[in-house]
């Protein structure tokens, strides 16, 4: 069964926000679910800090089990951090998806557009559980 | 697979042989084209001069650049992930589709192995799917692709007889791989900074015990994609004299 935390924020993409203090930063990862999807993750491959994307623009990819896939900028903003950690160790994205394998911290253009993403419950029926 | 899947594919048969630049120019076409067409293709196609593919995410560092050029092979980095194969004797497939075909990731890589199972077993080929949960080789551990088989992938006899590796683009994914014919996966050893480990690949001219051809396998493979088309939509004489005619496109 998959984690989702009732206190995060998801796209139908499988990434998740989570609001940082005042809602001006926050973190971008991919969800226990999609990482449980993806199988072992072997790479992935983010963007440099000072970056800015629009939502849903592709910030970056990620491989596993030979498959690349991309991901989507959940809401826009400028990329404040990224989580070099990952490129040493990628299987953190399985080990710890909400924790230590978070991959970039985003301050937002828009602080209205986390609020607007789906809800645990919304994300839940997203992937039929 | 689900029946929808079958109205919209396109079968392509390009065995005249092309560059590893040429061959994954056209791969990612036709991701492009699934992506924004919604249209599934199966390409089937081969390498001529061999070629060295590396992954995408593979470390540059891995492989022995002099070595290579010293050998003079042709090489290219794939759009999709996994690790190095030699494309020597073999039939490379392709499948560029919407991922709602399948479903999932997993679904997909499963899906196009099982297709491709039927027709190894066809041809007969024990070839049954690896059961395993994936397990990916950690990072920086030197991988020939065939150097071990994860789950979903096609085996013969524990040995690998197919390598596949996928990229998926907004709705869109591109699959493609290697059904072996005869040789070896040796050159990647031998152009590799570190041995691979694992028990390795195998071929179907050594699980059949004669040669087979490029024209017999796709054949097969068509076949078992039209499995699951219904009877009014094939042209089974033409497909066939296509096939023997090896160098044409045959749209559905």
């Amino acid at each position: 069964m998959a984690n989702i935390p009732a206190d995060l924020r998801y796209t139908e993409d499988h990434e998740y926000v989570k609001g940082g203090g005042d809602g001006t930063i926050v973190q971008v990862g991919i969800t226990d679910y999609a990482q449980g999807e993806l199988g072992d993750v072997v790479f992935v491959d983010l963007p440099k800090v000072g970056a800015t994307f629009g939502r849903r623009d592709v910030f970056g990819t990620i491989e596993a089990v030979k498959a690349v896939s991309e991901l989507y900028a959940p809401v826009a903003g400028t990329v404040t951090e990224v989580n070099a950690a990952l490129e040493g160790d990628p299987a953190l994205v399985n080990r710890d998806p909400y924790g230590a394998g978070w991959m970039i911290k985003l301050r937002v253009k828009d602080r209205a557009e986390p609020g607007k993403l789906l809800n645990s419950e919304a994300y839940k029926k997203h992937i039929g559980k | 697979m689900p029946p929808t899947e079958a109205a919209t594919w396109r079968v392509t048969l390009d065995p005249a042989g092309r560059s590893g630049a040429a061959n994954m120019a056209i791969d990612a076409g036709l991701l492009a084209e699934a992506a924004s067409s919604g249209r599934a293709v199966l390409r089937l196609y081969r390498f001529s001069p061999p070629c060295l593919s590396l992954g995408r995410n593979e470390p540059a560092a891995r492989y022995d650049r002099a070595a290579i050029a010293r050998l003079g092979i042709d090489v290219v980095r794939r759009p999709t992930g996994g690790s190095a194969v030699w494309h020597d004797q073999e039939v490379t497939y392709a499948v560029a589709a919407p991922i709602a075909l399948f479903g999932g990731l997993r679904a997909a890589y499963h899906a196009i192995h099982a297709r491709i199972a039927v027709a190894l077993r066809a041809l007969g080929a024990d070839a049954t799917l690896a059961f395993d949960r994936p397990s990916a080789r950690a990072p920086g551990r030197s991988g020939a692709c065939f150097a071990t088989a994860v789950g979903g992938e096609v085996i013969a006899a524990g040995r690998k007889l197919v390598g596949s590796a996928q990229v998926r683009q907004g709705a869109a994914l591109l699959q493609h791989g290697s059904i072996l014919l005869a040789g070896s996966q040796d050159i990647v050893d031998v152009v590799s900074r570190q041995p691979s480990v694992g028990g390795g690949a195998t071929t179907l001219s050594e699980v059949l015990g004669r040669p087979v051809s490029f024209d017999e396998v796709a054949s097969a493979i068509v076949d078992a994609w039209w499995d699951t088309v219904s009877l009014t939509a094939r042209p089974p004489d033409l497909l066939t004299a296509a096939l023997r005619d090896s160098a044409w496109l045959w749209r559905h």
